[in-house]
């Protein structure tokens, strides 16, 4: 150590020490990375829009008074069958097939072995029951069902998170 | 033919006389000189490859031309895109001609790259050196798919429509970031004005450029790697 502080600049000297050179690369390489992240970052949030244009999860699908008993209502625009059934009862189920998403459709005849009425999907041939279990096809699990509110008189549908069979019927 | 302007253009000495200028020609040339001054006689035959490749980058300039030509007529946004499409059918001239060029052209890749992918795996030809070429080529194919994809929902018809959605609800199966992958492609949670304007650009910008350097890198590797197989 001696000896090289006599000769002036120091170039080689063992592992431990930080060249000046060295600070200076690393530093920089560090700021390089931390610039990079930081863009690969703010790119990201600037790719996931923050407004939306979509529907409100949460909405008043008709009147008490409009539904009959033994109805089912398609909603097109929030891809929602509504059913009410014979006892008065209401439930909803999501028109999106669980398979690939296409939009499915109530098929008041029914198949053999189901005549109260399936619903069946277009486009590799899923066929539900009523109330939303698989009967058959590539569908891996029942469509989504929501829960329902009856308030003054308007029946209203929360497709914020989907609920059990049980839970998903609205007693009138 | 030998005036000033004419060497100013192309630099190969016209009479051609010796096996020199031939070779030359060839190396003087942008477009020829994809191969190399002397290349193996059976890298040339047409079945040694079927010039699957090169049928491959042609069908691939022939998109380009036509979709440049198409975008002339086409505007991403709803309702907009559908009545570009029907106006191209039936009011602009030529334009279904040029439509279905684009359309053709589009398939006709997408079996050429295979079929060159397939003779170049039974050809053995992605062994050392070439691994890497066999990796961009993956790369290749992937693009094709994806420019089929993006393209299909610019018509925004029925079929374009519920095609992409059953596309983006598989790439919402990739585990733990699916989700947020379909999100960022479809610019929110349901195929919308967002959706087209992303496509468009993707289809129209980036994967193409992406392709156009791909392809300039797997044709400089033939070389460097020595030629055809
Ligand atoms: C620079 C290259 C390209 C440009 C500028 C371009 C541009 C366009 C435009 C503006 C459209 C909308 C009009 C239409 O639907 O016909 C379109 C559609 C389409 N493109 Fe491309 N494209 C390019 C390359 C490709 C490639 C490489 C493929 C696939 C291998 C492809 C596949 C398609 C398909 C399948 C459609 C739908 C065609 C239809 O429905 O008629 N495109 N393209
Ligand atoms: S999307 Fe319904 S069966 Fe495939």
């Amino acid at each position: 150590m001696e000896k090289n502080k006599k000769k002036g600049p120091q170039k080689d000297s063992g592992k431990e020490s930080l060249s000046r050179r060295k600070f200076f690369v690393s530093a920089g390489n560090a700021a390089i990375g931390i610039a990079a992240l930081g863009s690969l970052g703010v790119t990201l949030d600037f790719l996931s829009p923050k407004v939306l244009l979509e529907l409100p999860r949460r909405f008043v699908v008709g009147m008490l008074a409009n539904m009959q008993p033994n109805s089912v209502t398609f909603d097109a625009e929030h891809r929602l069958i509504v059913f009410r059934d014979k006892q008065g009862y209401f439930y909803a189920l999501s028109a999106v097939c669980t398979h690939l998403g296409c939009i499915v459709e109530w098929k008041e005849t029914g198949i053999p072995g189901h005549p109260e009425g399936v619903i069946a999907c277009p486009c590799h041939g899923s066929i539900f029951n009523k109330t939303g279990d698989v009967i058959r096809g590539p569908a891996p699990h029942s469509l989504d069902r929501f829960k329902m509110y009856l308030e003054d008189e308007k029946i209203i549908v929360d497709m914020t998170e989907t609920v059990s069979e049980e839970e998903m019927i609205l007693k009138v | 033919m030998d005036s000033q302007f004419w060497r100013s253009i192309f630099r190969t000495r016209l009479p051609i006389k010796t096996n020199l200028d031939r070779s030359l020609i060839i190396f003087n040339s942008l477009a020829m000189h994809i191969h190399p001054v002397k290349v193996r006689e059976r890298a040339i035959r047409f079945s040694y490859t079927f010039y699957l490749g090169m049928i491959s980058f042609f069908l691939f300039v022939a998109l380009v031309v036509t979709g440049v030509l198409l975008m002339l007529y086409y505007q991403p946004a709803i309702p907009n895109a559908y009545n570009n499409m029907k106006d191209l059918q039936y009011v602009v001239s030529n334009g279904i001609f040029l439509r279905n060029m684009h359309r053709w052209a589009a398939h006709l890749m997408v079996i050429t790259v295979f079929l060159h992918m397939l003779r170049v795996f039974y050809k053995g030809a992605y062994q050392r050196p070439r691994e890497f070429n066999w990796v961009i080529g993956v790369f290749l194919f992937l693009l094709t798919l994806l420019l089929s994809y993006t393209g299909y929902l610019l018509p925004y018809d029925q079929l374009s429509y519920w095609a992409v959605t059953v596309g983006a609800n598989i790439v919402k199966y990739v585990p733990v970031v699916g989700k947020s992958i379909r999100f960022l492609l479809l610019g929110g949670n349901e195929i919308g004005e967002y959706t087209l304007v992303r496509f468009y650009v993707l289809h129209c910008v980036i994967l193409p450029l992406m392709m156009t350097s791909l392809i300039g890198l797997h044709f400089w590797r033939i070389r460097k790697d020595g030629g055809l197989y």
